[in-house]
């Protein structure tokens, strides 16, 4: 990994741990939905299809407030001229890559333990598979969020084009993925519901990456 | 790209349109007892071509039937039902007109019904119970959505020669392709919840297929979302929708092709089936080769028509960017 990359990371993170402004933002976003679906559904039993759907709604959403400020933050503090200057661009996109990846599961971490917390049919059956499904799935989101963020950070209206450019991309990662999700919820060993469902989250994650990877550096340079 | 100007191509291209619409909707559907049409036989020397009628003779005293056909020679029996239930699900009564597979025997010089396959003399939609009339939407709903596709594709290809090239008129046909694809896709998803309606009772059921196309509507209507927020110099607007055309595109074969196949559908094809393009009867269905000649025609056709329409739609955009400078 170049240095560069790692030095993007580092600062990243830095100025994440001082501000919190992206993780607060996000873990409030989170919290504030699973209370609105525990309001709405008082005493309900709630299915594992529900279930999938509702965390990678909240899961996706709150990724979508979290990592569209990856670039854009760039953009509006005027760093991005620097950084250009600074770092090769392939870096630059593993440094922001990482980062988002970073996010995206300590997202996800906080979403399975507020889900386990509130809603008493959140069971999970199978949870080796339920982990890899997740992984796969959050990185899907931030891959793709990565190279969005890139792309918005030059559009007007930035912060409200991130869930509409992502949403239909990332579509088939997210059928996949409600779908692994609810047959981990469901049978404790799912590795043959889920196989197919892994198969398109890795396909789409490796191809969506390398595209992105390839086509970054035409967005950031000017 | 000169000869998709010419008036003789388009001249052409109608004509051919025509033709092929017409056959499309004029062709008979087999078997389901409601329609006149005309049958032959395959194979045999002995073959006719012959309408079937039913009328109020074809019913004995004892309530059987008996098929009066009329042929080149004259009306004659020459059909006879081997058993009622072939045609007593549709509730046959005098008037009714239907077609059949007939069996010729030559001793008895009669034609026995057997099961129901094809019709007309040039050629006939398969009768698939619960579809119908609706199967000649095949010839509509598939080449379109086919052609989509291919309309995305080659927008993305432009939009990779774009990056490339670094040409302004790549660019514009991406766009170009892009808008005709979109068109395409709402055509096919037009045509496709009439379908629905009637075959399975709703315009929409989120059917895997209809939320790939749904979300195909939705990628291509951001992609010039996009482009119209883009507060950029042309060149930059154009380098970064095309990089969004093609981060988009990666999604395109997972939802067209990976998804549908993968998920329980009503769609042919579904749920891991190695179904053919129509089956969804107990004893499968062939489909007639000419009516397979005929989607493959339109098909042609209709991706014809986006050449031209994109085509068209790239100039309009070159005279547009003409006359801003």
């Amino acid at each position: 990994m170049p240095s560069t990359a790692t030095a993007l990371l580092r600062k990243d993170f830095t100025i994440e741990f001082r501000t919190r402004f992206g993780v607060s933002a996000v873990v409030m976003f989170l919290l504030v939905t699973v209370a609105v679906i525990a309001f709405s559904t008082p005493g309900e039993q709630l299915s594992p299809s529900i279930l999938s759907a509702f965390f990678w709604i909240a899961l996706f959403f709150g990724g979508m407030t979290g990592l569209a400020r990856s670039f854009i933050a760039e953009e509006e503090r005027g760093t991005a001229f620097l950084l250009r200057v600074y770092a090769p661009s392939d870096s630059i996109f593993i440094g922001k890559l990482l980062f988002n990846l970073a996010m995206m599961l300590s997202l996800s971490l906080v979403s399975v333990l507020a889900f386990l917390f509130f809603f008493r049919d959140f069971v999970v059956k199978d949870w080796l598979m339920f982990l890899l499904q997740l992984v796969l799935g959050a990185a899907g989101i931030a891959s793709v969020s990565t190279i969005l963020s890139a792309i918005i950070g030059r559009a007007a209206q930035k912060g409200a084009l991130l869930p509409v450019l992502a949403l239909p991309v990332l579509m088939p990662l997210v059928i996949a993925t409600t779908d692994a999700t609810r047959i981990t919820l469901e049978v404790a060993n799912s590795w043959d519901g889920i196989r197919e469902n892994i198969l398109i989250l890795l396909s789409f994650d490796v191809a969506i990456t390398l595209v992105s990877y390839v086509l970054f550096d035409v967005i950031w340079k000017d | 790209m000169k000869i998709f100007r010419s008036y003789l191509f388009l001249f052409a291209l109608a004509v051919a349109m025509t033709v092929s619409v017409y056959l499309s909707l004029a062709t008979p559907v087999a078997g389901n007892f409601g329609d006149v049409v005309t049958f032959k036989m395959n194979g045999t020397a002995n073959s006719t071509p012959a309408l079937l009628r039913l009328d109020r003779s074809a019913f004995d005293t004892l309530g059987s039937l008996h098929i009066i056909a009329s042929d080149r020679y004259g009306t004659r029996q020459l059909v006879r039902l081997v058993s009622q239930t072939q045609i007593s699900d549709a509730g046959v009564k005098p008037g009714h007109s239907f077609v059949a597979l007939v069996e010729y025997i030559p001793a008895e010089k009669m034609f026995v019904l057997g099961p129901i396959e094809r019709v007309d003399p040039i050629m006939t939609f398969d009768f698939i119970p619960g579809l119908g009339e609706l199967g000649r939407n095949m010839l509509f709903h598939v080449p379109m959505s086919m052609t989509a596709f291919l309309a995305f594709l080659v927008g993305t290809i432009y939009s990779i020669m774009y990056l490339i090239r670094k040409r302004p008129s790549d660019d514009r046909s991406a766009r170009a392709a892009s808008a005709a694809g979109l068109l395409f896709t709402l055509l096919a998803t037009i045509t496709g919840s009439i379908w629905a309606r009637f075959s399975w009772g709703t315009f929409w059921n989120w059917d895997p297929r209809e939320v790939s196309i749904f979300i195909l509507l939705l990628i291509y209507v951001a992609y010039f979302i996009l482009r119209s927020l883009l507060e950029e110099s042309e060149e930059k607007k154009a380098r970064i929708a095309a990089v969004y055309n093609i981060v988009a595109f990666v999604s395109v074969p997972f939802l067209m092709f990976v998804v549908p196949r993968i998920k329980q559908s009503l769609h042919p094809g579904g749920g891991g089936s190695e179904a053919p393009i129509i089956n969804t009867s107990s004893t499968p269905v062939h489909t007639d080769p000419a009516l397979l000649n005929l989607h493959w025609i339109m098909v042609i056709l209709f991706v014809l028509l986006f050449v031209w329409m994109k085509d068209l739609y790239t100039r309009i955009l070159t005279l547009e960017e003409r006359t801003e400078n």
